[in-house]
């Protein structure tokens, strides 16, 4: 995005670097103890070269996932094992929420307990239906 | 009356996974700056909340607060509020009208005793007895009394409610008042802005739904998670003003190089709002990114400060100094208590000298 000669796109604060080695520092801490953490990128003041640059340094691994749970969500394993990137969209397709999970995997992606309880409920239901039609 | 279902059942009926509890609740760490690993701990709470009841009253004011809010078209994360509350009661919204829509505010008052909360936009007409705007043949006066009576707290939404406002402004022929004049005795949270945010909205609704308390205020009542900062402290124009390069005027060379615009009249030094973070429209732009200076529409008597071009180090009457004041000393101060909040509100928003 380019405005009156300030292109946002291109103005990078060295953020990037700072976000990489906290995140090389929870994944030594997952690596050895198994502890989980969580970088909210919205709160960081992040240019969109810094986005850039961060997305560019991390990659992309070997998994990516679309969300389609109140509105739409993409989540990205980077190419550096148990380090995801979440992403989630609001109204008009912008960033709502944007977070580096460093975790086996997102707590997001985990199908809940009582989720998993009413779907055994619904299914059941189905199987009986279709038995008695 | 049954108890309600908890916002987990009812998701549950509906055929929304737990998943979207859980994605809420990384938006909404994001939006209140809470840790992001307590997203799940929100999710959880949110399970077991009831949806909260909520009484929207429209006041002296344009619906560009409700406009805000509701601007979605299309499902989102953002719609998820809707999933948190009961909106019983609200003018524009409701399908209801006449005395049905009346007894369906009263009913959840009635059924929501000492638990709901009020949200107000715009401001209280006082004079003459509050005649100059009415409804339902009760002046706003006696009904936010009546409704205020029995609430768990009450959300100033829009600068009209949390300050005056557009109808406080000079001469204020209805002699409008902010809520916090009239509801004395309980918590008033203003969410300032106009329009305000529908991010601080939202959050500030689901932050009570989630903890069961406020959020931290500053100095004039207002959630520090969107209102921390002043537009200049996150304005991506900071550096030409730190390095002394400014507009002069709206078509000069500056303006085209983005400059920044505290010479010809930006209030974003002494404006307190997340303007310049989540920005408008879906995340588009925020004025000064449109080229315009902010007007300084969340603080007190923005309408009256002497002039939207005219730059703050000219005189305005002493406003500025005063807010700039009273906010600086609102980060220090950390949750102020409601008596100490609401007389630097009175002092803020005092009448400008003319």
């Amino acid at each position: 995005m380019s405005h009156d000669g300030i292109d946002l796109d291109e103005f990078r604060t060295g953020l990037a670097d700072s976000v990489l080695r906290e995140i090389a520092e929870h994944l030594a801490a997952l690596a050895g103890s198994g502890a989980t953490a969580a970088i909210d990128l919205r709160s960081l003041p992040l240019t969109n070269a810094d986005r850039s640059e961060l997305e560019s340094r991390l990659g992309r691994g070997e998994v990516t996932v679309k969300l389609d749970v109140a509105g739409t969500s993409e989540l990205w394993e980077t190419r550096y094992s148990g380090v995801w990137w979440v992403r989630h969209f609001g109204d008009g397709g912008r960033i709502a929420s944007e977070r580096i999970e460093i975790a086996a995997i997102p707590q997001i992606l985990v199908s809940h307990d009582e989720d998993i309880a009413a779907a055994a409920t619904r299914v059941r239901e189905e199987v009986e239906a279709h038995g008695s039609a | 009356m049954a108890p309600r279902e908890t916002i987990g059942e009812e998701l549950l009926r509906h055929g929304i996974s737990r998943r979207a509890l859980l994605k809420y609740s990384a938006y909404l760490a994001t939006m209140m700056a809470l840790p992001p690993m307590a997203s799940r701990a929100i999710a959880e709470a949110l399970a077991n909340a009831r949806r909260q009841s909520v009484i929207w009253l429209s006041f002296q004011e344009c619906t560009g607060c409700t406009e805000s809010l509701t601007r979605s078209f299309s499902p989102t994360i953002e719609d998820m509020i809707f999933n948190l509350i009961s909106l019983d009661y609200h003018e524009t919204l409701q399908a209801v009208s006449g005395a049905a829509a009346e007894e369906a505010r009263l009913t959840a008052m009635r059924e929501n005793k000492g638990k709901y909360v009020v949200v107000v936009d715009g401001s209280v007409s006082t004079k003459d007895g509050g005649v100059y705007s009415t409804n339902a043949g009760k002046t706003n006066l006696q009904v936010l009394k009546e409704t205020a009576e029995n609430a768990l707290a009450v959300i100033s939404v829009g600068t009209c409610a949390a300050f005056g406002g557009i109808p406080h402004a000079n001469p204020n022929p209805t002699g409008a008042v902010p809520v916090s004049d009239i509801v004395t005795d309980k918590p008033v949270i203003n969410i300032s802005g106009c329009p305000p945010i529908a991010e601080a909205m939202a959050g500030t609704i689901a932050y009570l739904v989630t903890f069961g308390k406020l959020p931290d205020l500053d100095a004039l009542n207002r959630p520090k998670a969107f209102f921390g900062d002043t537009i200049h402290d996150r304005c991506y124009r900071r550096p030409f003003y730190d390095k002394g390069l400014f507009a002069k005027s709206f078509d000069d060379e500056g303006a085209r190089k983005g400059w920044c615009l505290y010479e010809v009249g930006c209030k974003g030094p002494v404006t307190y709002n997340a303007c310049a973070t989540l920005k408008w429209n879906g995340g588009v732009s925020f004025p000064i990114q449109s080229g315009h200076g902010c007007l300084g529409c969340s603080e007190p008597n923005f309408w009256d400060k002497g002039g939207f071009y005219r730059p703050l180090s000219t005189s305005t009457g002493g406003g500025a100094t005063v807010i700039g004041g009273a906010a600086v000393a609102g980060i220090g101060i950390g949750v102020a208590s409601a008596l100490i909040s609401r007389r630097r509100r009175t002092d803020a928003t005092k009448e400008p000298k003319s």
